[in-house]
């Protein structure tokens, strides 16, 4: 078995010897004229080179588990080191004979070839250290180290030169296919389409640091003239252009381009490197000048991702100011903000009157470049806003609406040439100072309503002007009579008044008369008083006003009912009760100054249905009393219907009565909108500690009624005596 | 033979130590791998969220103003001229073209559905052709300035879950409303003023309420709230100082309550304490900002005359729109006005006069007034109710009255400036003005295209709240070019 295996090492071992001479012979010998069929078996060299780094890496682990006395695992070890040279041998000449072609850059090449052919002869070295390191593990483990190293080393520029020396790189960002900027005028069709076409499919292999077939698409000189089969391009001929012809080759056929197995061109984008090649391969050809009606147009906007709504973003011919700028004059009463997120144009905005000075326009230099739009509506800015304008030149919008300025300085505007809208209204501003600001280029629109400028004038500078929209805005009608609105009172929410206290009425039009009654008649232009000024009531008192103004139509009326606070009521009681949810707090209700409202009849208002009203008043210090006002509510769908009758009794205590006064309200005579109705009763004049009120419901409700036969309610918020 | 067999049965032997590793190694092997591929496992997200706070692409609109008709004004009655209607009116409503809609509580007891033609005249107007009815005059002069959509869609019927879907998009449910997804989005250009404001008008007609959950910041920070004026004489309660009290005396006072709150919110962390903080910092600021923007004695007169002599009188629609006109001016992102009224069940004729007086002469007031001042283009202004009506009486059909039901199926809208396309009219509805013929937009087409117009791509303004991304176009809603100038 010994002999065997003695003799199969032998063979190898010279085998080895042979091939790694003829190697040593090879890497000094120029490599160009070699045989054909020699340099399709160097294309086995990156089949074959797994195997020497393979085994040489397995060198390592092995090296630690061998046991210095086994034979058989000595034995073994032998073996592999020969193969392991052999396989490194045989791969280094495969190399050498795939070296020969000038598509690799040649100091990588270098590099990797003699490191190579290092590996290949360290571990030739290695079958006879290890023989030798028998009882020296340490020089055992240097040796395979260093041939370790030398191998990664060289295998790495092996690497570099197949895929690029960044290929190892950690770097975060990963080459994304580069995108096709959005089509405009000015887009160049080789710079912009061309190239990045050739970036995204071709450029991978045939770059400055390498050039398969010897061709460099970096620049457009090197793309002209090309590689080892000639130049790429013929200028103007498109059949005859060699990078057209290869794109044009059957799929399987070995010089298509782009390699089968890699991305290929689309159809769009041959077309367009196939016109571009007819269109002489102008580097200067920009996208304006080809035609609408021609197909590369159509190709192009096909290619050229049509713009979503979204990208038609503006392109500035200025860069984002500096954020910490934009940040530190950021304030509440001065804010800047940019048009959208990814735009470099900033609007900047003025609030709050108070706080505005022109000096806060001034410190907007550092970002004046990026300014578009002012807003200075609205604030104390004069005349010398102006000047601090000049330094806005990509100034387009300026809002001076409601601002102090004269117009005089108008014309300074000339110097912000991209200036397309200007708003004026509100300001005093003259025709012949706007007239200057006709002549700017980028001019679109001009508001002028409520300035100096008439409405003739406008008619004038809109046909000097007539690329220009010159706004007057919004003139009433002279003609035009608008009613007003009907007065209304200081305090709406209240009734009773102490005495004493005024009446106000008011009206919001500035200028605007009321006129008024308090016997119940509508006033209009022959009746009724004027208010001048607050008025005393006594008593129960409905107001009826209209508002009159020049150049209006009189208002509607509009009514207000007032109760003074009369005689003194010391305490009230109930002698008939109320239903159980319309009690409110007790008898205290008719007395307390607390108004009910029509809406909610559960707040302040005492409601009888079963039982009448009935409830009993005492006075301790009895002023002479005349009459009683009862305020009652009135809801006819609801039911409530003013009382059929009221009884009023008076006298020194409670049972020595007599009837002081009586009266019967007027029915409702159909359904009406619920409302509160005094109730005034006239008295028999005299001194009475105590009276009584009665008010009776309605029996029955009326035949119109559709509750006709039922009983009526009754409810009572105040009572009051004077 | 039975030592082979032991030993097969020896090395088949699964041992619980050898099966726990093996496991194990396997477990650790796939974790490894969740591990350097994070995003794999945790489920597709959508495209990033977008940075809030700036518009994602140049915006045409830059803010809102949204005149909702509270109650549902009838389409029939406003913007779609329905012939037919008159031709056969009294007609029974066909099934083919009913096709089994369902109907509310109030009319599916009826046995019979006959169709009512308009009782108001139609006619067309401007370039654009289109068709206004009487009842608008002004609106009708402006028309060229004006983007109709017909064909609007919904899918509730009744007012609450109408209503909730217009402006949170979805029927239930305490979502962020329109205006809070503004302010989330893109912030408030004034921060003297809130970004969001509600202000609320009754007509005369048949009210239905409106309700805070409209308004809502829903699940959003609590900064993005609508802030309602009230209609009385003191527009936001409780702004002013008190007696004795001067701006310094509140300066102070808030610089010290600044610090307690930011003490407690370092202990505590509850974003809300730093809300409340700004809350407090932007009422200072209102304090200043809000006077000269609710007093209205220095209105000109072609102004009062321009929205209606209404205007002076606060609480009115024209004084709303006044006021909107002023807010959005001073950089509030969104208005939003409440008109209520247009309930119209019954007494159709009296009710649509009065509400149609309230608010025509205001809303092409409004428009002009923006125009004139060269704001038209930035502000976009929306005008319409939460469903349409049927076109079948509800109740009975008498000579002086009739009344219309609820109809989801098709309504009308329009917006102004902004960025969409004046004088256009968007979409068809059929001759019965039933159903919708061509070019349906959705609540959420709606809303998508709203967004759009700011600048925002609806599927990108997200909110993730209990493990859900929500926008407020839900899952659905397609921008409607046909409205894009």
């Amino acid at each position: 078995m010994m002999k065997q295996n003695q003799l199969h090492v032998h063979i190898i071992g010279s085998l080895l010897m042979l091939l790694q001479a003829l190697m040593l012979v090879l890497c000094i010998v120029s490599l160009n004229d070699i045989p054909w069929w020699l340099k399709q078996l160097g294309h086995l060299h990156p089949v074959l080179l797994h195997l020497p780094i393979a085994f040489i890496f397995l060198l390592l682990p092995l090296s630690f588990i061998f046991k210095k006395d086994s034979d058989q695992e000595r034995l073994f070890i032998s073996y592999f080191l020969h193969y392991t040279a052999l396989f490194a041998t045989i791969t280094a000449l495969l190399g050498l004979l795939s070296a020969s072609s000038n598509e690799y850059d040649p100091d990588i090449l270098l590099k990797h070839k003699w490191l190579s052919i290092s590996t290949a002869l360290l571990s030739h070295l290695l079958i006879y250290i290890f023989q030798i390191s028998h009882r020296k593990r340490s020089l055992w483990i240097t040796a395979v180290s260093t041939t370790v190293t030398v191998m990664m080393v060289g295998s790495h520029f092996g690497g570099s030169l197949t895929h690029g020396e960044d290929y190892l790189n950690f770097d975060k960002e990963e080459k994304n296919t580069k995108a096709f900027m959005p089509l405009s005028d000015s887009t160049l069709i080789y710079q912009d389409l061309v190239q990045t076409v050739l970036i995204n499919k071709c450029i991978e292999c045939h770059n400055e640091k390498k050039m398969k077939g010897g061709l460099n698409l970096n620049s457009y000189a090197s793309f002209q003239k090309g590689g080892k089969t000639g130049a790429a391009f013929a200028v103007g001929d498109p059949d005859q252009s060699l990078f057209i012809q290869r794109a044009l080759l059957n799929i399987d056929d070995n010089k298509h381009m782009p390699p089968k197995g890699k991305m290929q061109l689309t159809q769009e984008e041959l077309f367009l490197f196939k016109e571009w090649t007819k269109r002489n391969a102008d580097t200067l050809l920009q996208f304006h000048q080809i035609d609408l009606k021609d197909t590369l147009h159509a190709i192009l906007s096909k290619m050229v991702e049509v713009k979503s709504i979204e990208n038609t973003a503006k392109v500035y011919p200025f860069s984002k100011a500096v954020d910490d700028n934009i940040q530190s004059l950021n304030s509440p009463f001065r804010r800047i903000m940019p048009v959208d997120i990814n735009s470099p144009a900033l609007v900047v905005k003025f609030y709050l009157k108070e706080k505005f000075s022109l000096q806060l326009l001034e410190e907007c230099s550092p970002i004046a470049k990026q300014v578009i739009e002012i807003n200075l509506s609205s604030m104390p800015a004069d005349d010398a806003v102006f000047k601090h304008l000049s330094m806005f030149e990509n100034l387009e919008k300026l809002n001076l609406n409601g601002t102090m300025i004269s117009g005089k300085q108008l014309s300074s505007l000339k110097s912000n040439k991209h200036l397309s809208s200007i708003k004026l209204a509100n300001t005093a501003v003259r025709a012949n100072e706007i007239e200057t600001l006709g002549t700017l280029p980028s001019l679109q629109s001009v508001y002028l309503w409520n300035s100096q400028v008439t409405s003739d004038e406008i008619t004038l500078l809109q046909k000097k002007y007539s690329s220009i929209k010159w706004d007057i805005g919004y003139i009433p009608d002279e003609k035009e009579l608008l009613k007003l609105t009907p007065p209304s009172t200081a305090n709406a929410e209240k009734m009773i008044l102490d005495p004493g206290e005024l009446v106000q009425l008011k009206h919001p039009l500035p200028g605007a008369q009321i006129k008024y009654t308090t016997d119940g008649s509508v006033p209009d232009s022959s009746n009724g008083m004027i208010y001048t000024k607050p008025f005393n009531i006594s008593g129960l008192t409905q107001i009826n006003a209209i508002a009159v103004s020049d150049g209006w139509m009189s208002s509607n009326p509009s009514n207000f009912t007032y109760f003074l606070k009369g005689a003194k009521v010391d305490s009230a009681v109930l002698i008939h009760r109320p239903a159980d949810r319309y009690k409110s707090n007790g008898s205290v209700a008719l007395i307390d100054f607390n108004k009910g409202i029509t809406t909610n009849l559960n707040l302040n208002w005492l409601g009888f249905r079963d039982e009448t009203m009935k409830a009993g008043f005492y006075f301790s210090q009895p002023a002479v009393i005349k009459q009683a006002v009862l305020s009652i509510a009135d809801n006819t769908y609801s039911y409530v219907f003013p009382p059929e009758k009221i009884i009023i009794k008076g006298g020194s205590n409670k049972s020595n009565l007599k009837v002081i006064g009586s009266f019967s309200p007027i029915q409702p005579k159909a359904q009406r909108n619920a409302g509160i109705i005094p109730i005034t009763v006239q008295l028999i004049p005299g001194l009475y500690p105590f009276i009584e009120v009665e008010a009776i419901n309605l029996q029955r409700l009326p035949p119109w009624h559709p509750g006709k036969k039922e009983k009526g309610w009754v409810f009572v918020d105040e009572v009051f005596f004077y | 033979m039975k030592m082979e067999q032991q030993e097969k049965e020896f090395r088949l032997n699964v041992t619980r130590r050898h099966f726990l590793t093996k496991a194990g190694l396997g477990m650790g092997g796939a974790a490894l791998g969740g591990l350097l591929f994070k995003d794999q496992f945790i489920g597709a997200e959508s495209q990033a969220a977008m940075q809030l706070g700036v518009a994602q692409f140049a915006p045409k609109a830059k803010r809102i103003i949204y005149l909702f008709q509270n109650g549902a004004p009838s389409q029939l009655e406003t913007f779609d001229y329905k012939p037919l209607l008159n031709k056969m009116h009294g007609a029974e409503l066909p099934a083919s073209i009913r096709m089994g809609q369902r109907l509310t509580g109030m009319t599916s007891n009826q046995e019979k559905f006959p169709l009512v033609g308009s009782t108001f005249n139609f006619a067309q107007h401007g370039q654009s052709g289109a068709w206004v009815s009487e009842l608008f005059p002004h609106m009708a002069a402006i028309v060229d300035d004006l983007c109709f959509i017909k064909t609007m869609h919904t899918e509730a019927i009744n007012h609450d879950p109408a209503l909730t879907f217009f402006q949170t998009g979805a029927q239930q449910g305490n979502r962020p409303s329109m205006g809070a997804w503004m302010s989330y989005g893109l912030g408030s250009e004034n921060s003297n003023l809130p970004s969001y404001c509600v202000l609320l008008s009754r007509g005369r007609g048949n009210g239905q309420g409106v309700y805070s959950k409209l308004w809502t910041n829903g699940f959003l920070d609590s900064v993005h709230q609508g802030v309602v004026f009230s209609s009385g004489e003191d527009p936001v309660l409780y702004l002013n100082n008190p007696e004795g009290h001067d701006k310094q005396n509140r300066r102070d006072m808030l610089d010290m309550l600044a610090k307690f709150n930011a003490a407690s919110f370092e202990n505590i962390g509850d974003p809300e304490i730093k809300t409340r903080i700004q809350q407090y910092e932007m009422s200072y600021r209102m304090q200043s900002a809000v006077p000269e923007l609710t007093d209205f004695s220095k209105e000109s007169n072609s102004t009062i005359k321009l929205y209606g002599p209404d205007c002076l009188v606060p609480g009115t629609y024209a004084a709303n729109c006044l006021l909107a006109r002023k807010l959005s001016e001073s950089g509030v992102r969104f208005v939003q006005l409440y008109h209520q009224g247009w309930d119209t069940h019954g007494n159709l004729e009296g009710d649509m006069r009065m509400q149609a007086e309230d608010v025509d002469r205001a809303s092409a007031g409004l428009i002009k007034d923006l125009k004139q001042r060269g704001l038209l283009d930035e502000t976009l202004i929306i005008w319409g109710g939460e469903f349409g009506r049927t076109n079948y009486c509800q109740g009975a059909l008498t000579k002086d009255s009739y009344g219309r039901d609820h109809h989801p199926k098709c309504f009308s809208l329009w917006m102004a400036g902004g960025g969409t396309k004046p004088g256009t009219v968007y979409g068809e509805t059929d001759e019965f003005g039933y159903n919708i013929v061509k070019d349906p937009v959705s609540v959420h087409d709606f809303h998508a295209t709203v967004l759009h117009l700011m600048g925002i791509n609806h599927e990108q303004l997200t909110y993730k709240h209990l493990g859900r991304r929500y926008r407020l176009t839900d899952i659905a809603g397609e921008v409607v070019q046909g409205v894009i100038a």
